[in-house]
């Protein structure tokens, strides 16, 4: 959570006015009725600024709830300030006796397993794709339930690999995605923007080498079981050499020596919108600023190819993951609210209204989330949401081992990351850096 | 009669007591002695934020005591209190001797210097981040005066000189008032027995001066180094600890072992053992700056 709490106060910049405007139309609707028909109105609250670009269409989805449900509940949004931590939020919450009932999280999901709702045996879990249950199953238990899914890899702009007659399709290794840049450097444009941002470094960057490292999931986190236990010698694996050797490609090829300073998420924003550079290393949340800016153009996802050897695992692939659960907490709600929240949750997924919202373009009042349900009749039309569903249907995804990173670990990665991407540290240091990272 | 008088005026003390005093010490005990207290024990348990479910002892401590990160970031913000405590006071007396000159004008300089003060520490951060990260650099290329045409915030050494000068620019205002209040109570008669004497400027303020406002320095010295130890707001929007986590004062890292890692007992522990630092170091100073002070 902390890595989408971060890109979103990055994206404040951007999105300042709606902000202002959600928080005016927050203040215009609290109190508002539920429908007339119900004896006693169960009012529950969601801690809830999901993604600070959506806040308007989130604040009038469940208005429109609110005056139309039938379940006799009533929602209040609690807005979660955007550049503090989760746990920051919320331990105060249920220290005052005031938890929310609904709560968004991931990296904090196993802090808080203990005191929330079993999602075990609910229809809307049985509902969800496979796979997206995992991350949030603590022990057995299945402390939440996803929101959507979320992708990151080289993001393109396709006018500029037409313009430089580069198919990215066909890039299925670390060269040949050497000759790609070569082909846009000499089509006079930079090849690619490589954010120094230190959740795009610490959390999604370190995932591909993570993710790349084995091709099971139990493989994958013995992995991050042997750096707990100070076992692993990163340099000596092939796979952590090779993915630096890529990270070493996008440096060298990046559009300017990108400073660390946080302003970046804007400039690759730019450079890939206005076509100053061809590729960009982030994911599909950047899709809406960078039609804001080039409303016409069309910017897809690639894979991140880790090595030289085509078959190897993961260089066709890219990763996809949930960004955060849903939970309903259970300490301090009643069994009553419990079932509310659910209903709530079950609006959004199940109906064609709460769909709309859910999934919807933002132009038309949608979150434009990318659904993980079954019985989805909205989908998400742009050309990187049906680039990532062709991923998708082709099985072509990658784990977010990112997810599996204790809280505040990836932070830990981004100071790390920052330092060799600055040439300060060597691969040395840095592989020995990261080993630290999970000891300490 | 007597009698009932003597209740009525004793009454009326413990009234005046608990209007004065009582509310403000409940209070004070409300927001200060029960979480102190509490904080303390849980530095002894397993606390997660939202519960405590067994008493461990001194883990925490043991803890803490062989966690790297926590040691050299107190080491760098003593290096910080040294640092800004030398400056900021050498500054502010500095300013004071100035603003006291008899001069026209001295009035709106000594407005001028305090209005900093009067910027909270977030906007002050903002603006430095722009001046450090954008104005700064402009102005070294077309001057041609290097020093400042990196960006300062973006490298771990000047980062930190960069924390010091804006917080002297910030407090030095501040302490500049301390000195002149003190500065002009000194009698004029002590002045001018000494001018008599024969003493010269230099003479008058090392041997009269210094030694008759010994108290604003105690005060002027504990202001500075408590704002240093515990500074956060500066930190957070000046570096807000980068680069690479490596100018993050103890306060912040503080914060960031607690809520951002969700380790709350070590976060506790850590800021039990930085109120003790602090405390050894607050007391120290005003022992040792109170031997200078001049009974009169």
């Amino acid at each position: 959570m902390a890595v989408i709490r971060n890109r979103k106060a990055v994206a404040a910049g951007f999105t300042l006015t709606a902000v202002v405007a959600a928080t005016m139309l927050a203040g215009c609707t609290t109190g508002s009725s539920s429908s007339a028909a119900c004896e006693k109105t169960t009012d529950i609250s969601w801690l809830g600024t999901i993604k600070v670009e959506i806040q308007d269409q989130f604040t009038a989805a469940i208005d429109e709830y609110n005056a139309t449900n039938t379940d006799c509940v009533n929602v209040s949004i609690i807005e979660s300030p955007q550049d503090q931590p989760f746990l920051q939020t919320v331990t105060p919450m249920y220290e005052a006796g005031k938890a929310p009932t609904i709560m968004t999280a991931l990296q904090e999901i196993p802090d808080l397993a203990d005191k929330v709702m079993d999602w075990t045996g609910q229809p809307l879990a049985e509902l969800a794709a496979d796979g997206t249950l995992d991350v949030a199953n603590i022990d057995g238990k299945q402390a939440g339930i996803p929101i959507t899914a979320e992708a990151f890899g080289l993001l393109y702009n396709k006018a500029v690999l037409d313009a430089a007659g580069v198919d990215p399709d066909a890039i299925a290794t670390r060269s040949d995605l050497e000759d790609a840049f070569a082909a846009v450097a000499d089509s006079g444009v930079a090849p690619v923007h490589f954010s120094g941002l230190w959740w795009s470094l610490g959390a999604h960057f370190t995932n591909i080498y993570h993710t790349d490292a084995a091709d099971t999931v139990e493989g994958r986190l013995a992995i991050l079981d042997e750096l707990k236990a100070g076992d692993k010698d990163l340099l000596s694996d092939p796979v952590f050499t090779n993915w630096l050797d890529t990270f070493d490609l996008l440096k060298a090829n990046s559009i300017d020596t990108a400073t660390i300073a946080d302003t970046d998420y804007d400039l690759g924003v730019e450079n890939l919108a206005v076509g100053d550079a061809g590729f960009w290393f982030m994911g599909n949340w950047a899709e809406p600023n960078l039609l804001t800016t080039t409303p016409d153009g069309d910017f897809g996802i690639m894979p991140v190819p880790a090595s030289d050897k085509a078959g190897d695992y993961g260089n066709d692939s890219i990763s996809v993951g949930v960004p955060f659960y849903a939970m309903i907490d259970a300490e301090q709600a009643t069994q009553e609210q419990q079932d509310a929240a659910v209903k709530v949750l079950t609006w959004f997924l199940t109906t064609p209204e709460g769909q709309a919202f859910w999934s919807g373009p933002v132009e038309d009042g949608g979150m434009n989330f990318i659904p993980v349900y079954d019985g989805f009749t909205v989908q998400p039309s742009t050309f990187m949401a049906q680039k990532i569903a062709e991923y998708i249907a082709a099985g072509k995804t990658l784990q977010w081992v990112n997810s599996a990173y204790p809280s505040g670990l990836q932070e830990v990665y981004g100071a790390s990351a920052q330092k060799y991407y600055d040439g300060v540290i060597d691969r040395a240091t840095f592989a020995a850096e990261l080993e630290a990272a999970w000891v300490q | 009669m007597e009698f009932n008088v003597s209740m009525r005026s004793r009454r009326q003390e413990v009234q005046r007591f608990a209007v004065f005093a009582l509310i403000p010490l409940a209070i004070f005990a409300l927001v200060l002695v029960v979480p102190f207290v509490r904080g303390v024990y849980f530095t002894f348990t397993d606390w997660d934020g939202f519960d405590v479910t067994k008493v461990v002892g001194f883990d925490n401590y043991a803890a803490v005591f062989q966690d790297q990160p926590f040691w050299s970031s107190l080491t760098l913000t003593l290096a910080y209190v040294g640092a800004s405590l030398v400056l900021v006071n050498v500054v502010a007396f500095g300013l004071a001797l100035l603003v006291t000159i008899p001069l026209r004008g001295v009035g709106a300089l000594r407005t001028t210097f305090f209005i900093p003060n009067l910027i909270g520490g977030v906007i002050l951060g903002l603006i430095w981040q722009f001046l450090f990260g954008q104005a700064l650099p402009v102005l070294a290329e077309s001057s041609g005066i290097p020093i400042f045409q990196d960006n300062w915030l973006l490298d771990t050494n000047t980062a930190f000189w960069a924390m010091v000068i804006v917080t002297v620019w910030q407090m030095s205002g501040y302490m500049m008032i301390i000195y002149v209040t003190a500065l002009m109570s000194i009698e004029p008669e002590l002045l001018e027995a000494s001018l008599i004497d024969g003493t010269n400027a230099l003479q008058t303020l090392v041997y009269m001066k210094l030694p008759l406002m010994a108290q604003a320095f105690t005060i002027s010295l504990f202001l500075t180094m408590r704002n240093a130890f515990m500074g956060y707001d500066l930190n957070l929007a000046l570096t807000g600890g980068n680069p690479y986590r490596t100018t993050e004062l103890i306060s912040m890292h503080v914060f960031k072992e607690a809520f951002g890692f969700g380790n709350f007992a070590s976060g506790q522990t850590q800021a039990v053992i930085m109120f003790v630092v602090i405390s050894i170091a607050a007391i120290t100073q005003v022992i040792v700056s109170k031997r200078f002070e001049i009974e009169r």
